[in-house]
């Protein structure tokens, strides 16, 4: 069983069933790409960079984005 | 109305606005339009991973307005810095506005972590609006680092009271060497106009328009405001007096 930590919550994977790269992620969770900026193990990943983006088992994702503030 | 020229850039407009808080994104756009604001301001937060699709900015016209992402939900200056980064990398620009309240109840931003944070994002090449209580020791002090504004406090944040910090802003205004906006607390559009009145560059309005019933018509009324304001501070307005001065002429009364 992999596990990724992703915005705190934990995602179980069968082996082999766990997103190969960033961007793959995104797609599983319908988060758009453009929208979004991600910081793996605390080190930000810049969009371009999502689909090089290899995840292994253990990982913690920060997905953030912009939303209304003062 | 002269021209407000933070860092490099130059803007017509010296309302600021708040994206928060708004009943639905087309009003908010409709809004920010009313306000003829150039910069508004927004939050970075963890995508809801359960409703990914929600996009409160989409009607946001990101080639007119300039977004200001801010350090909301920091508590240190470690946070801040993590959130400046993090914004940076989402707009490609290097300006934020910088908060650090680690009391949730007032909402009052920490003096030392925010300097801490400052010092560390202008050496990092961040445009930095730092939100600070109305403090004018502290303001030198972020100034000395290299912040770009400072952005003091009238009353807390949404609470509506209006300047009550007015004797520290009229220092802060008085001394400082960068544009002062004067953040948070302001109720209404007369608050807008008196820190406008007193010299402050620029004031940052978000909940009293979003929370308005009539959020469209509230911008408006503060655009005009901080443009009564603005006009009135460079007309070189003439200070109080305890006794009248009559408006009329004091001779040829017909009771001679």
């Amino acid at each position: 069983m992999d596990v990724l930590r992703v915005n705190g919550s934990e995602r179980r994977y069968d082996p082999g069933e766990m997103p190969g790269t960033l961007s793959d992620l995104l797609q599983e969770l319908s988060v758009e790409a453009a929208t979004v900026v991600a910081e793996v193990d605390g080190v930000i990943i810049r969009r371009e960079e999502f689909g090089r983006t290899p995840l292994t088992g253990g990982q913690s994702i920060e997905l953030v984005k912009f939303m209304g503030g003062g | 109305m002269d021209k407000l020229t933070i860092a490099d850039r130059e803007f017509d407009s010296r309302l600021l606005v708040g994206t928060g808080k708004f009943s639905a994104p087309q009003v908010m756009a409709r809004a920010v339009a009313a306000s003829g604001a150039e910069i508004v301001t927004v939050a970075l937060r963890r995508v809801d991973i359960d409703n990914p699709s929600d996009d409160t900015l989409r009607e946001i016209d990101r080639e007119k307005l300039l977004l200001l992402p801010n350090t909301s939900g920091a508590r240190s200056a470690d946070e801040a810095v993590r959130l400046s980064r993090l914004a940076r990398a989402a707009t490609g620009i290097d300006w934020v506005k910088l908060e650090v309240t680690p009391d949730p109840y007032y909402l009052l931003p920490d003096p030392v972590e925010t300097l801490a944070a400052a010092e560390t994002l202008v050496k990092e090449g961040f445009v930095v609006l730092p939100y600070i209580n109305a403090d004018p020791v502290l303001a030198k002090r972020l100034t000395d680092v290299g912040t770009a504004t400072v952005m003091p406090l009238g009353s807390p944040i949404g609470s509506n009271q209006g300047l009550k910090t007015r004797a520290a802003l009229e220092i802060i205004i008085e001394q400082s060497n960068v544009p002062v906006v004067v953040d948070a607390g302001l109720g209404l559009p007369s608050h807008a106009a008196e820190a406008m009145e007193l010299g402050a560059d620029a004031v940052l309005v978000n909940t009293a328009i979003a929370t308005a019933a009539d959020p469209v018509e509230m911008a408006s009324a503060f655009k005009l405001a901080v443009e009564a304001g603005r006009r009135a501070y460079r007309s070189g307005p003439r200070a109080a007096k305890r006794s009248a001065e009559a408006s009329s002429p004091l001779t040829g009364f017909l009771r001679e």
